[in-house]
């Protein structure tokens, strides 16, 4: 088991916006986790990267355990050395070139030498096809390739998972294929993935584990097959219907 | 009305000795305001409540009072403050001959100058998204890595149009400091004047001279904007 989450709970003030969620990860796996909005799904994630500090809740990263609500600073660096997070609103630094962007946590973060950092920042903008725009700022980029960039950002520093917060919400239709294929193509490498999104084709398709979240609470999982083919819970079956319609209503007419 | 070019031409290159005293005043002051003026930004937004509203004081105090006063309260003050505690520290130096009036012409626009350039790079640093700091630490670097390499660099950029406008305005503020006999280009001006009552032709001369340097001054800004600036990639 490559990471365990028990218990995860965060208000905030008097807000409650997750209660009790627990999750398994094994390595490989990508795990999607869907949801309504204001199910508290984000929060899950940004709570895993201690981007937000839960209130209670257990982490087991590699075989290290740590309280999500009390985690010294060098926990903390410990697990942010083995997750990475891509960002819905992608949050490349403005003033740094994409392959800037992509070395800055090799460098200044794990003390390597440029042209090594360099080499890997290379390959992993090849692998997210912007090799050729090593050198553009995130201005003269696009939306998708911006997105892309932060993926190679978060692949560079080879990390134990992955953490997409929504990673096409931000981004024109037109450029949501082009996020998705480097998703897809990272499973198939083998990548250990968390990913929050909207997405149902992709999830359906690419998650070897589907959570479905309401209220601060995981309502439903299983794998994706049986989630997709054969929801059990109400609360799913109506999200399901929802989003997809096409697939999940008794069609107004039978042919 | 007769003007006497001649006096002007000549009280024109007098005139400009100033210049050096005028621009090392506003240097010395903006360099001595950065970085308290960076601290009490910080304070401001991250500080403690107590933290924030001291220094939140300490802004509106001094925009809140004219510099001319600021200037007559310091000149007054200062020097006899300095020597009531070298008086008790049993020391003879006598620092009203000792002590350049240019140096208390600093402490003041530095003083002056620390105010505002707080507030500029409040707004400066609250411009950066906040993601960007939660993608340094996403990728490993501590926050304060974070901030000197990412939010500050642009944050920098962001404030340069207003830090512009803080040293003209400086350039042309401590024209003040003749009230503390300093002899800068206001004062050389005043000085020649006083000879032969061209007042007209000296301040003429003045004003010219200080339409140079603020004029230079704006260009070296507006140079150094699109350079740091490139990354947004719209100069």
């Amino acid at each position: 088991m490559l990471m365990q989450i028990r218990g995860v709970r965060k208000s905030f003030q008097d807000n409650t916006v997750l209660r009790d969620v627990n999750m398994d990860l094994d390595r490989g796996n990508v795990v999607v986790i869907l949801g309504p909005s204001g199910s508290g799904k984000t929060t899950f994630l940004r709570c895993l990267n201690f981007l937000e500090q839960a209130d209670a809740g257990s982490m087991e990263l590699d075989g290290v355990k740590l309280d999500l609500s009390k985690a010294s600073s060098k926990e903390i660096a410990g697990v942010r050395k083995k997750t990475a997070f891509v960002f819905q609103n992608y949050n490349l630094f403005a003033n740094k070139t994409a392959l800037e962007n992509v070395t800055l946590g090799l460098t200044a973060g794990r003390g390597m030498a440029k042209d090594e950092a360099r080499k890997i920042g290379l390959r992993a903008l090849r692998k997210v096809g912007l090799a050729e725009r090593a050198d553009y700022y995130p201005s003269q980029l696009s939306g998708g390739q911006q997105q892309r960039v932060g993926i190679a950002r978060a692949i560079a520093v080879r990390p134990d998972v992955v953490l997409f917060d929504e990673p096409t919400s931000a981004l024109d239709p037109e450029l949501v294929g082009e996020v998705l294929q480097v998703m897809r193509s990272l499973a198939e490498e083998g990548m250990t993935m968390i990913v929050v999104t909207h997405e149902m084709k992709f999830a359906r398709e690419v998650a070897s584990h589907v959570i479905f979240m309401a209220d601060g609470v995981v309502v439903e999982e299983g794998t994706s097959e049986e989630f997709f083919t054969n929801p059990q819970q109400e609360r799913t079956k109506k999200f399901l219907k929802r989003i997809l319609p096409e697939t999940y209503e008794d069609p107004a007419v039978r042919i | 009305m007769e003007l006497d070019y001649e006096f002007m031409a000549r009280t024109f290159g007098e005139v400009w000795k100033g210049a050096g005293v005028t621009l090392s005043l506003t240097v010395l002051s903006l360099l001595l305001a950065f970085l308290p003026a960076f601290y009490l930004a910080v304070l401001r937004i991250r500080g403690n409540s107590s933290s924030s509203r001291l220094a939140a004081l300490y802004v509106s105090f001094v925009r809140g009072t004219p510099i001319i006063l600021q200037i007559l309260l310091l000149y007054s003050l200062l020097p006899s403050l300095i020597h009531a505690v070298l008086k008790a520290a049993g020391s003879s130096i006598n620092i009203f001959e000792t002590i350049d009036p240019f140096w208390y012409a600093v402490v003041v626009f530095a003083l002056n100058t620390t105010a505002l350039l707080t507030e500029v790079f409040r707004s400066a640093l609250l411009s950066i998204p906040k993601g960007q700091l939660e993608a340094g630490l996403s990728i490993g670097l501590s926050e304060v890595q974070t901030y000197l390499r990412v939010i500050i660099p642009q944050a920098l950029v962001v404030a340069l149009p207003a830090i512009c406008n803080i040293t003209v305005n400086l350039i042309k503020g401590t024209s003040l400091a003749f009230l503390m006999t300093v002899k800068d280009v206001m004062a050389l001006g005043k000085i020649a004047a006083s000879y032969g009552y061209n007042y007209i032709e000296a301040y003429l001369d003045v004003f010219l001279v200080y339409l140079v340097l603020c004029t230079l001054v704006q260009w070296s800004y507006h140079f150094a904007e699109r350079r740091l600036g490139a990354f947004r990639g719209n100069a």
